[in-house]
């Protein structure tokens, strides 16, 4: 990195430290936290949001009770001031005239949440994008991204549907929500809600036959649920409940709150017992618990008549080739100048190919398209912007490593199992990986070269623990396989201790072939250690099965998901705890059953890092966190469960030159970030909005 | 006539219940089913299944029980025109199907007219000027077409159509058609779409088309009633026309047999490429997801086709072959 971004991160930090109105309260949280500039969103446009923020300081509002390091932003919405400023939208002008819908101060919480970054922008247009599968509905919950809290492209998580969250010793959550709130059917949006999920919903066996998600049940300890008043509920643990809020930002959240009004009448608590009869003979499902979970599911996002909270709303009954969303007349976003977000009025999702959609947005069928978009397509679609009057943006991408090869320690060959095990056999084969010619090869040397592990947009990142047996030395690698006591056989290949030779076997699942690509690089420089590779695609399905019952010894995939954890993030990717863990699916899967599946894991390494996680999960403070954070990724790194390549590899987004307020640089992530949804599109806006028709008719014309 | 046509009916029954077993078998024989492959999917992407609600509907359609009651449970549908559920449209397979039938009607019909329109003049053309230049070039024409892939044709011709003529790449109608009723404009723009997909399916089969007439219809000529005829001097086109030509069709005839079931099943590789809104993509996709209903029963589907097609070819076979008709008559 260059010594001015190194001073421009600085002057970042300085600034955003200077927002806060008591930074030893937050001490920790902002030391820790390190973005590199150039992923700060369009560093102009969010400058008016550190202002903005500065301004709020004095607002700030932290409860005695809320421990250091929680560092939730408060938004106190300056209402009597806004209210009186609010704009009517023009898509609704019609319907509000004519009385259909009441005007926008009715409709807009009393205590808005007020959007301050990026540009005020103009109402209006509607917005195209390209999606493959019917089931893609789910794609406009992430990108709306209205979560009770979200996170903030700098990920820290603040209040967003609620008002505001009182955290007391990280166990007790108090959750203020909006006055005057209501769902996108104008119903309003209360505590009845959450008290309906709660009760009715996931403690109903019918319902919810498993109980209570995971993420409510420290150590099995079922919440206590109180409803305060109207507009504040509360949860309560006996002990520290870390899982909750991050939980409740995903990109595919927690929901703890459910439309109780439309609900009702599919639960048989409630119902009219006739009307639930017709019904269930209606939708030809066998009973009413099936019928009500057909009908709920927000973050599916299939049912047209599902109050939401989202910006945009279904309107068309699905399966449809053509998927139409209308803004929500409800939202609780207003910007600076008294608009009701989002700017845009309708979202179309066009079904296509996914193995055609590339050609059809360098075509310009999309205003904003990242989705089914690879970085082998950035050179098609950069052909195609003067053309379509778009633009190509690169975004950094989240994982720990664009594919990372996983040595499956659960492998059901004895010997193979052995070697894998063997910590010095691991980092032999790392130390035999070309990451530099990789990233040149392929990626035009713009990832970032190293293990699988943190990306140095973390607070929590080191040097080291990317660069971690990631070196390219083959003289060490062929010392620690000769220490091992593997000796070269016929034609310089090595002898397994059977006397079978050392031929590994990697299996990818085969969707792209970049994977084959790197593979073969991998085969070149591990023939030269007298290990032959053979790379086998195969199919999604086929190949997790593979791994997961040990028939495969070693399979390339993914690295880990969350390259931009911050301490109050789960370090679940690090220790054995599901069984999607190529490296120990029976360990992880031993975990997650509570021992009734899978096996116990016997590697003291592993061991020790099932503890730390249970450690983190019962910590309290920011400091605990962090500690135990550090000491599993310093285990990770030297342990080399898996073997990173190259990470950070650019997400191409695809841009209408009409849109507004997408940032230049971003991060792509899926959790934290749900794609766009920190970047908040419902603050995206289309500069001289041209009905569709008419843009259709001029680019004929142009052409 | 009567009692054979009755006879070819009764043979249909067990020859639809042998492809019904193996078409199931063969679905099932992946390891798992649609949910875990859905799981799978899901879970690759980092999104967490919601596996209670799987969980549910693995019982709801009965995906614990022994196959062989899944298969009876199914066949049972069959026979009631229920075709079963389909899991990754959300929707009874009828409706499914149903939806994309009518598109892929018009796709290969024109594509059948196209290449009729093409092949033959061609393939007459060429084999009563056998050897000469223009065979030759035809010919070769011919064979270029058989030889290019079909996709990547297809690519080609999208990528021009929308540099030159601003047609929407992809798909069948300009997107904002989609979701409106059909009218005239959007009747236009299926036109302005069709003649891709139809050139590129076409080009293939009009290629083997011309060859297989133009052999037939050589092996027609050299024989001596042709001889005779143009001895005693009938019109060369009157001759052509009312005799070899007549000869050399059988084959097309009992070509449509194997015809029904491709108008209905489209050309899947090409409609793909094209993201056609035909059956070709969702069979596709249904046997990747393993949609066990949707695959299943469009498949049943395209083999109750296949079977009438053949016993439709086979009767007009009869109908317009008095050789046929009389030979078949004195086995009886």
């Amino acid at each position: 990195m260059s010594s001015k971004s190194l001073l421009l991160l600085e002057n970042s930090e300085k600034r955003r430290n200077g927002s806060r109105l008591s930074p030893g309260r937050h001490r920790g949280k902002c030391a820790h936290f390190r973005l590199f500039p150039e992923f700060l969103p369009s560093r102009v446009a969010y400058s008016a949001g550190f202002a903005a923020r500065r301004r709020l300081g004095q607002a700030l509002r932290l409860r005695p009770r809320a421990i250091p390091g929680v560092a939730l932003l408060l938004f106190l919405a300056l209402f009597g001031a806004a209210q009186a400023r609010l704009v009517e939208t023009p898509y609704f002008a019609a319907a509000t005239a004519s009385g259909r819908l009441p005007a926008i101060g009715e409709r807009v919480p009393q205590q808005p949440a007020v959007a301050r970054s990026g540009t005020p922008g103009v109402p209006g247009g509607t917005l195209h994008m390209l999606m493959a599968s019917p089931h893609d509905t789910r794609m406009m919950v992430v990108y709306g991204y209205a979560r009770l809290v979200a996170y903030t492209p700098w990920l820290e998580l603040v209040p967003d549907i609620l008002a505001s969250v009182d955290v007391a010793d990280g166990r007790v959550f108090t959750l203020h929500l909006r006055k005057g709130m209501k769902w996108s059917d104008g119903h309003p949006f209360t505590a009845e809600d959450f008290r309906y999920w709660f009760k009715d919903v996931a403690q109903n066996p019918k319902l919810s036959p498993a109980g209570l998600p995971i993420e409510l049940l420290p150590r099995g300890e079922v919440p206590r649920f109180e409803v305060l008043d109207e507009t504040t509920v509360r949860y309560s643990w006996t002990q520290p409940n870390p899982l909750f809020l991050p939980s409740l930002a995903g990109p595919d959240p927690l929901y703890i709150y459910a439309p109780a009004h439309y609900l009702k009448q599919f639960h048989k608590k409630y119902a009219d017992k006739t009307h639930l009869a017709t019904l269930i003979k209606q939708y030809r499902v066998r009973n009413w618990a099936a019928l009500h979970n057909k009908m709920d599911g927000s973050y599916r996002n299939n049912n047209p008549d599902l109050p939401s909270l989202e910006p945009w709303i279904l309107k068309t009954p699905l399966p449809a080739p053509l998927i139409v969303f209308e803004r929500n007349p409800y939202y609780y976003r207003i910007d600076e100048a008294g608009h009701q977000l989002p700017y845009i009025d309708r979202v179309e999702l066009t079904l296509a190919d996914s193995r055609i959609i590339p050609a059809k947005t360098g075509a310009g069928e999309s205003d904003l398209q990242a989705r089914y978009l690879n970085f082998d397509n950035y050179t098609f679609l950069k052909r195609g912007e003067e053309r379509n009057r778009y633009h190509v943006r690169l975004w950094r991408t989240g994982p720990g490593s664009e594919w990372a090869l996983y040595p499956n320690l659960n492998t059901e060959d004895p010997v193979w199992r052995g070697l894998m095990r063997d910590l010095r056999f691991r980092r032999a084969l790392s130390l035999a990986v070309d990451r530099h010619e990789i990233n040149q090869v392929i990626y035009f040397g713009l990832g970032i070269e190293g293990q699988n592990t943190l990306l140095p947009q973390s607070p929590l990142y080191r040097p080291e623990y990317r660069s971690a047996w990631a070196q390219y030395d083959l003289d060490d690698a062929n010392r620690l396989l000769d220490l091992i006591g593997l000796k070269r056989g016929s034609g310089g290949i090595r002898q397994l201790p059977d006397g079978r030779p050392a031929e590994i076997i990697v299996e990818d699942n085969g969707e792209t072939s970049e994977q084959s690509d790197v593979l073969e690089l991998i085969r070149d420089s591990w023939r030269q250690l007298g290990i032959r590779l053979f790379a086998k695609p195969s199919q999604l399905t086929l190949f997790r099965h593979r791994v997961f019952s040990g028939a495969a010894v070693m399979s390339l995939d993914k690295g880990i998901e969350n390259g931009l954890a911050t301490a109050e993030m789960p370090p679940w990717e690090l220790a054995p705890t599901t069984q999607q863990q190529l490296e120990w699916p029976k360990w992880g899967q031993y975990f997650e059953t509570k021992g009734k599946a899978g096996e116990p894991p016997d590697l003291p390494s592993a061991i020790r890092l099932k503890n730390l996680y249970q450690q983190w999960l019962a910590a309290t403070g920011h400091d605990q966190h962090i500690a135990i954070w550090r000491e599993m990724l310093k285990i990770w790194a030297d342990e080399v469960y898996s073997i990173g390549t190259v990470a950070g590899i650019p997400q191409p987004i695809v841009v209408s030159d009409r849109l507004r307020n997408v940032p230049e640089k971003g991060i792509y992530n899926w959790d934290p970030g749900a794609y766009f949804g920190i970047y908040k599109p419902d603050r995206f806006w289309f500069a001289s909005p041209v009905p569709s028709a008419a843009r259709a008719a001029s680019a004929a014309a142009h052409r | 006539m009567g009692r054979y046509i009755v006879h070819r009916l009764l043979v249909m029954i067990p020859t639809l219940i042998a492809i019904s077993i193996v078409v199931f078998t063969i679905i099932n024989l992946p390891p798992g089913n649609y949910f875990t492959s859905y799981i799978a999917e899901l879970q690759a992407s980092g999104q967490k299944a919601d596996l209670v609600r799987i969980h549910f509907l693995e019982q709801q359609y009965g995906f614990d029980r022994p196959l062989w009651q899944q298969y009876l449970y199914w066949v049972g549908g069959l026979l009631h025109g229920d075709m079963g559920y389909s899991f990754l449209f959300n929707e009874p397979v009828n409706q499914v199907i149903g939806d994309r039938l009518l598109l892929t009607f018009i796709v290969s019909f024109t594509t059948i007219i196209f290449t009729y329109l093409v092949a033959f003049p061609i393939g007459v053309y060429s084999a009563t000027h056998q050897y000469s230049w223009s065979d030759h070039s035809l010919t070769l024409l011919g064979f270029l077409g058989l030889a290019t892939p079909n996709f990547l044709l297809a690519l080609v011709l999208l990528y021009l159509a929308n540099v030159y003529f601003g047609i929407s790449i992809g798909g069948l109608m300009d997107p904002h058609y989609l979701d409106q009723p059909w009218s005239w404009g959007k009747a236009a723009s299926v036109l302005a779409h069709l003649w891709i997909p139809v050139i590129v399916i076409g080009l293939g089969g009009t290629a083997a088309m011309i060859r297989r007439l133009r052999a037939n219809l050589l092996d027609e000529l050299q024989k001596q009633y042709v001889v005779t005829a143009r001895a005693k001097g009938l019109p060369p086109l009157k001759l052509l026309f009312k005799y070899p030509l007549r000869m050399a069709l059988n084959p097309f005839i009992s070509d449509i047999g194997s015809l029904l079931p491709q108008v209905i099943s489209g050309a899947v590789i090409v409609s793909v490429v094209m993201s056609l809104p035909t059956t070709g993509p969702m069979l596709l996709a249904a046997l990747r997801s393993q949609d066990m209903y949707l695959a299943g029963s469009f498949l049943m589907f395209l083999a109750f086709m296949t079977v009438v097609g053949v016993l439709l070819s086979d009767l007009a076979l009869a109908a317009l072959d008095p050789r046929i008709r009389l030979q078949a008559g004195r086995r009886q």
